[in-house]
């Protein structure tokens, strides 16, 4: 039986009546393989599939600049195209995401644990997780969600990954915006201390710039891992909490770990070095440093070389990471 | 109605409007593509090929035979089921400049398969393609978005082919008057009726002109003065290209577009040759598919 289709089904389908044709047998080529290549090395064709070296994907990249820049806007544009609000909605969503935090662990639970300004405290890490960890789902179904594109057009692959972060870089701006008013205003609640606009808020673009080259980086790792492995998308969100408790997003967790987490010894600063400097930790710091008149929390030169050598670490990291896959993308 | 009958409503289209015309004759050139012992296998992650299914290049990955393996084997089509789809298996040839080549086979025969491959999208398993220039396939619906309006969606999907933003200002107004639009490019593409989406796909798809043009089943979009508009259009792009790959289920179109055909079989190249030829063959053999006395592409079941 010659059962042309690849569906398991067909076989189900009654047997041929007879008198049916067979195809040709297939043919032997008449040149050997070392012959073809010897042509196509005569004739000076390139090899397709195989990945260019790291200078030029660099270069390919960057070249599709235009490319990143128009998805990743139009992904963000896309996102609120369908409600009557459209893009209102890009500044209503954070103000609707910060009242109910707010609400529920500033004024209903009251955890404050040693922070002064609790509302700014919950609204910045909110904001700022929102980012880290939109960034790292959307990064992880960067490859894996667009089989369909990665089989019709030719591109450097590293382009999706880089223009999923930015889109939500697209939609953090207007949450920025929304945060910074949220802190302003937070200054007036009855037991909290005024917060002013300081000098230190013209460095709140380059702590965003870093985190967004970070997220790239991870994005970069996850949109390869989950390339490979689908099922580790399942794993993210869980991941994605673990990370949320253990960078004081709501509470200072550090608080905790210098006052009542009592280890001894070196493993006492093994644990309390790993809260305090890892990357997720170090850039809430950052944003709230130059935003809020904390005295836990003033700005502060080491943690911002850890955040610069986190962002580079993890973007070239990640960037070398995903390159080194990058004929296999689109197997699947 | 069988669900067979959705297999066969296929391969015999004939379009009268195409029936009498031929490939125009072309200068042969020097090689421009080698394929070299191509392999192509994608893993299916989520089903597990059965062994008795008839195409014998759907594998399982990983099968172990231990005892403990099959006690726990009723339970591994839910879980961990991965299978492997051979849809290419060893192909070789070389094209020159300035041929046409169409690509026939039966539905599932590797056709789309091997054309990605060629247009270097699909990764091969083994083997190699080796190309001058950058080949490209026609068709860009995957990179475009429904909510956003045509206007939008013409700048994403040239930038996408590898247009600079220069470039697609420069031919927006002629993708806008070719896929014949109007003022519905301001509106957001999925309200627009299948017919100019698909009009405005092909647009798009055909406003960059790459050096070697892969073709899947692209012209049988839109009415029938649409259709001449993009043959039109492609005919254009291959006096550009010089190379052009075709694959399609109308043999018409193959004969009227395509100076050689490659007849593709469960992965399998089984004839090369002129068009008429190899044409010729094919329809030999998909009539004789067919029940004795029905109309083609009307079986009533398979085989």
């Amino acid at each position: 039986m010659s059962n042309p289709t690849t569906d398991v089904a067909a076989p189900k389908s009654p047997p041929a009546k007879g008198g049916k044709k067979q195809p040709p047998p297939p043919i032997v080529p008449s040149t050997t393989s070392a012959e073809r290549l010897a042509l196509a090395q005569k004739y000076g064709l390139k090899p397709l599939n195989v990945r260019p070296a790291l200078g030029e994907y660099i270069r390919d990249v960057a070249r599709r600049w235009p490319f990143i820049r128009v998805m990743a806007s139009s992904t963000a544009y896309a996102k609120n195209q369908n409600n009557y609000l459209g893009q209102l909605w890009a500044v209503l969503n954070p103000i609707l995401n910060a009242a109910v935090y707010v609400l529920i662990f500033g004024i209903i639970l009251g955890v404050s644990r040693g922070v002064e300004n609790t509302v700014a405290f919950i609204v910045i890490g909110v904001f700022m997780f929102r980012f880290v960890e939109a960034s790292v789902t959307g990064g992880a179904k960067s490859i894996s969600g667009k089989s369909q594109l990665l089989r019709s057009l030719h591109f450097p692959r590293a382009v999706l990954p880089i223009s999923s972060v930015l889109s939500q870089l697209a939609t953090l701006i207007p949450a920025i915006l929304v945060m910074c008013v949220i802190v302003l205003l937070s200054g007036f609640m009855a037991d909290y201390s005024p917060e002013r606009v300081t000098w230190w808020w013209l460095l709140l673009p380059a702590a965003v710039a870093l985190l967004c080259l970070f997220n790239m980086g991870v994005a970069f790792i996850m949109a390869r891992l989950v390339a490979t492995t689908p099922d580790l998308d399942n794993v993210i969100s869980f991941v994605m909490r673990l990370v949320m408790y253990a960078s004081g997003v709501i509470f200072p967790v550090t608080n905790y770990v210098h006052q009542d987490l009592d280890l001894g010894g070196w493993r006492q600063t093994a644990v309390e070095l790993l809260f305090d400097y890892q990357p997720v930790s170090v850039y809430l710091y950052l944003v709230r440093s130059t935003l809020m008149s904390e005295e836990t929390i003033q700005p502060d030169g080491t943690m911002w070389i850890m955040g610069g050598v986190w962002a580079v670490l993890f973007f070239v990291i990640g960037f070398i990471v995903f390159w080194r896959a990058e004929e296999r993308y689109g197997r699947d | 109605m069988t669900e067979a009958e959705a297999h066969m409503d296929f391969d015999l289209e004939l379009e009268p409007e195409d029936l009498d015309e031929e490939a125009p004759e072309a200068k042969l050139g020097d090689p421009c593509l080698v394929v070299d012992d191509l392999h192509i296998v994608y893993r299916v992650i989520g089903a597990r090929g059965k062994k008795a299914a008839g195409g014998a290049h759907i594998t399982e990955v990983n099968e172990k035979q231990s005892f403990v393996r099959r006690l726990i084997s009723s339970g591994r089509q839910h879980v961990g089921a991965v299978s492997e789809v051979h849809a290419v298996r060893g192909i070789s040839f070389t094209v020159r400049h300035g041929e046409s080549v169409g690509i026939v086979g039966v539905n599932g025969s590797g056709k789309s398969t091997l054309l990605r491959a060629i247009a270097g999208l699909m990764p091969a398993k083994s083997g190699s393609v080796h190309v001058s220039g950058e080949p490209s396939l026609l068709g860009v619906n995957a990179a475009l978005m429904p909510q956003l309006s045509g206007e939008r969606n013409i700048m994403i999907g040239g930038l996408a082919l590898g247009l600079t933003p220069k470039q697609v200002e420069e031919r927006f107004d002629d993708v806008v008057e070719f896929a014949g639009i109007g003022d519905f490019v301001y509106m957001p593409m999925r309200t627009y009726s299948s017919g100019m989406g698909a009009r405005l796909r092909f647009a798009i798809s055909s406003s960059a002109q790459p050096d070697i043009l892969m073709i899947d089943e692209a012209l049988a979009t839109g009415d029938a003065a649409f259709k001449a508009k993009s043959k039109a259009r492609i005919e254009q792009v291959r006096e550009n290209a010089g190379t052009v790959f075709l694959v399609s289920h109308s043999i018409s179109t193959i004969e009227a577009m395509c100076n050689r055909v490659l007849w593709i079989h469960q992965g399998q190249l089984v004839m090369d040759g002129p068009t008429h030829v190899v044409t010729e063959e094919y329809k030999e053999f998909v009539r004789a598919q067919r029940p004795a006395g029905k109309g083609p592409g009307k079986g009533p079941g398979k085989g």
